[in-house]
């Protein structure tokens, strides 16, 4: 069977490169055919890399602080791109300050991602979700 | 021993040069004005006399160059513009063809009619990365079979799906070719196997439908199509081989009536590594093709982008050539017009230094080719080495001094083509690579301050 496409990638202007390498190893570890952006990712660049290898989710990371800028209308595009079905996730340290998670989670969701990770979170959490998810849409053996 | 005979056709000049390759010179040289209407052999004739006026000299073989009916006229469809889409048309460029149409995305109804009466030579289709997106070209496929019109077709996209694709255009009788993905993977360009096969079709197919195989009583081979011959003799200037050694990075020019292209022949994609590389990666051989720029048929538009050349003048001039391409030449306008060409089409061909303010300062990355450290800019084509400010219309390939992020080389040296040389010896730089550069290396004329 052909490996599934992720794409992952720091969005922004956010340069923290050493998560992301992580989180490619990972991914391609646990199975799945990483297309990495690497960091400093426009939104678009997501999005058009997301429609040329078909891919089934789209990893985003932000750890800068200012993700809830570079987000904005993210999910709104990618279902204009025809998306719709592409699982996205996010994590790294959305928001500058401790302020509490399940805001900022609640944020993240009505921009239209699926899955929103605190700091620190184990990068296996994102991989187990995104396999039980992928399963649950019949995509994932 | 072997003396070749070599023409480039098709163009306003028919040019035509003898290559003696032992001696590695230039035996003789003409050019003649052909209207593009005449048959082609009447142009090679008069240049032939011209050249043979003088001397006699046993030719082993002639071969020829050719942008004749409009060069070889290609559509190019993709997925993403900025991706597959762009990775097609850098496959047609390279291949000396020219984009008459670009597709993106899933065609509709009237690009299909588009396509229909575009008179194209060759579709490249495209898009998808291997294993990634197949619908595109699936529906696109299913689109193209409703086609009345038949002409070849590369299939240059996601792996996956060729075999149906093929099958299916096959059926109703197109000939379909298969290649490698132009882009296999995210942002890799894969363009070598398509240029080839392009190449293939031109030689197989094309030449016949242009009406160019009646030359073969004249001559020996139509070997390629007039910007690959180009393409192929300044890569050889640029990289060399292993007997002789090339010039380095070089950016060339030729501005035609109606088109201006510039090459880049590049060691190195990111020159400074400190900064990221985004989007697709660049060819180190490039061609652009800028279809609005031209000193001719596209005068008026060049004018247009141009509003601080306006005047009265000027405007008389623009109606006269709109009224008669081929008569009026004013040198002063033209050169104008010419360097506004060299300007824009540089700017289009070269990258970007990204900017991004951060809260912790300035970060950048690059998008498409760093040419700044280019120190070779070459003038190819009669507007510009008939031109007595060829110096300062090659000058607008360089950096301004308030667009430091557009990657333009930061100083050069300038050459002209004066004796038509480098699209006539590309027809030989397979078979005497060594020879081609070691003749070019002594021909082209280096322009100094004036
Ligand atoms: C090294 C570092 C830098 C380096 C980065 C070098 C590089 N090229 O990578 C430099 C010096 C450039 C830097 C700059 C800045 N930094 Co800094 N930096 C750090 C530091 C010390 C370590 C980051 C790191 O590599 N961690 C190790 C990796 C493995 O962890 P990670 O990045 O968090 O990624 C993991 C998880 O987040 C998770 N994850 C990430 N994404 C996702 C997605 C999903 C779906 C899932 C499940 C999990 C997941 O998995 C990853 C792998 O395990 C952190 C502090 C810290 N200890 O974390 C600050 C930190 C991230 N930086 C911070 C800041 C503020 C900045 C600057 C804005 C400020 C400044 N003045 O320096 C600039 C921003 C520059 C920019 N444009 O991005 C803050 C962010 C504050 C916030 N968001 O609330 C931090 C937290 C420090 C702090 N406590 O203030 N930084």
């Amino acid at each position: 069977m052909e490996k599934i496409n992720v794409v992952i990638g720091v969005i922004g202007a956010d340069v923290h490169a050493v998560g992301n390498r992580i989180i490619d190893y990972a991914f391609s570890q646990a199975g799945f055919n990483v297309i990495n952006l690497g960091v400093m990712v426009s939104q678009k660049e997501f999005m058009d890399a997301a429609i040329e290898t078909n891919a089934k989710a789209i990893i985003v990371s932000s750890l800068y602080g200012h993700g809830e800028l570079d987000c904005r209308g993210m999910g709104d595009m990618l279902k204009e791109a025809g998306l719709e079905d592409v699982l996205l996730y996010i994590g790294g340290n959305l928001v500058v300050g401790k302020s509490d998670f399940s805001e900022v989670e609640k944020l993240f969701k009505s921009m239209g991602f699926n899955r929103v990770y605190p700091p620190g979170a184990d990068i296996n959490q994102g991989i187990e979700d995104l396999k039980n998810d992928l399963k649950e849409k019949g995509i994932y053996a | 021993m072997p003396n070749f005979c070599l023409f480039d056709v098709g163009s306003t000049y028919t040019k035509g040069c003898i290559v003696d390759t032992d001696q590695e010179i230039i035996l003789a040289q003409a050019s003649d004005f052909t209207t593009s209407s005449t048959d082609i052999s009447i142009g090679i004739e008069k240049v032939k006399q011209k050249m043979f006026k003088d001397i006699t000299v046993h030719i082993d073989k002639t071969y020829v160059c050719s942008s004749a009916k409009g060069g070889l006229k290609m559509i190019a469809i993709g997925l993403v513009p900025d991706l597959t889409l762009k990775a097609a048309q850098l496959a047609c460029y390279s291949a000396g063809a020219k984009v008459i149409k670009s597709y993106s995305f899933e065609l509709n109804q009237k690009e299909l009619d588009e396509i229909e009466n575009s008179n194209c030579d060759i579709l490249l289709l495209s898009g998808g990365t291997d294993g990634g997106n197949t619908s595109s070209v699936r529906h696109n496929a299913n689109q193209l079979i409703k086609l009345k019109s038949r002409f070849p077709i590369i299939y240059a996209g996601n792996k996956s799906c060729q075999d149906e694709i093929k099958t299916q255009l096959e059926q109703v009788g197109f000939e379909c070719i298969l290649c490698a993905n132009v882009m296999p993977s995210y942002g890799i360009l894969e363009v070598d196997e398509c240029k080839n096969k392009i190449r293939e079709l031109f030689l197989k197919s094309i030449v016949k439908a242009k009406g160019l195989s009646q030359l073969n009583e004249v001559i020996d081979e139509i070997v390629l199509p007039t910007p690959l011959s180009v393409f192929e003799a300044l890569k050889l200037l640029s990289k060399g081989t292993k007997n002789e050694s090339g010039i380095g990075d070089l950016i060339a020019i030729d501005i035609g009536g109606a088109t201006t292209d510039v090459y880049s022949m590049n060691e190195k994609l990111v020159v400074n590594e400190e900064f990221g590389y985004k989007g697709l990666q660049e060819p180190l051989e490039k061609r652009s093709v800028e279809g609005d720029l031209g000193l001719r048929y596209s005068a008026s538009h060049v004018y247009e982008l141009k509003t601080d050349l306006h005047s009265t003048e000027f405007d008389a001039y623009i109606n006269e050539i709109n009224n008669n391409p081929h008569l009026s030449s004013n040198i002063e306008l033209d050169t104008q017009l010419a360097s506004t060409c060299v300007d824009i089409a540089t700017q289009r061909h070269v990258g970007r230094l990204e900017t991004s303010y951060t809260p912790m300062g300035i970060s950048y990355y690059q998008t498409g080719k760093d040419c700044r450290n280019v120190k070779q800019c070459i003038g190819i084509g009669g507007p510009i080495i008939y031109n007595p400010n060829a110096r300062s219309i090659l000058s607008q390939c360089l950096t301004k001094p308030n667009q430091k992020d557009i990657l333009l080389p930061i100083e050069c040296e300038f050459y002209l083509d004066k004796d038509y040389l480098i699209s006539c010896l590309g027809l030989l730089s397979k078979q005497y690579p060594d020879v081609v550069i070691r003749i070019l290396k002594k021909k082209l004329e280096k322009l100094n301050h004036v």
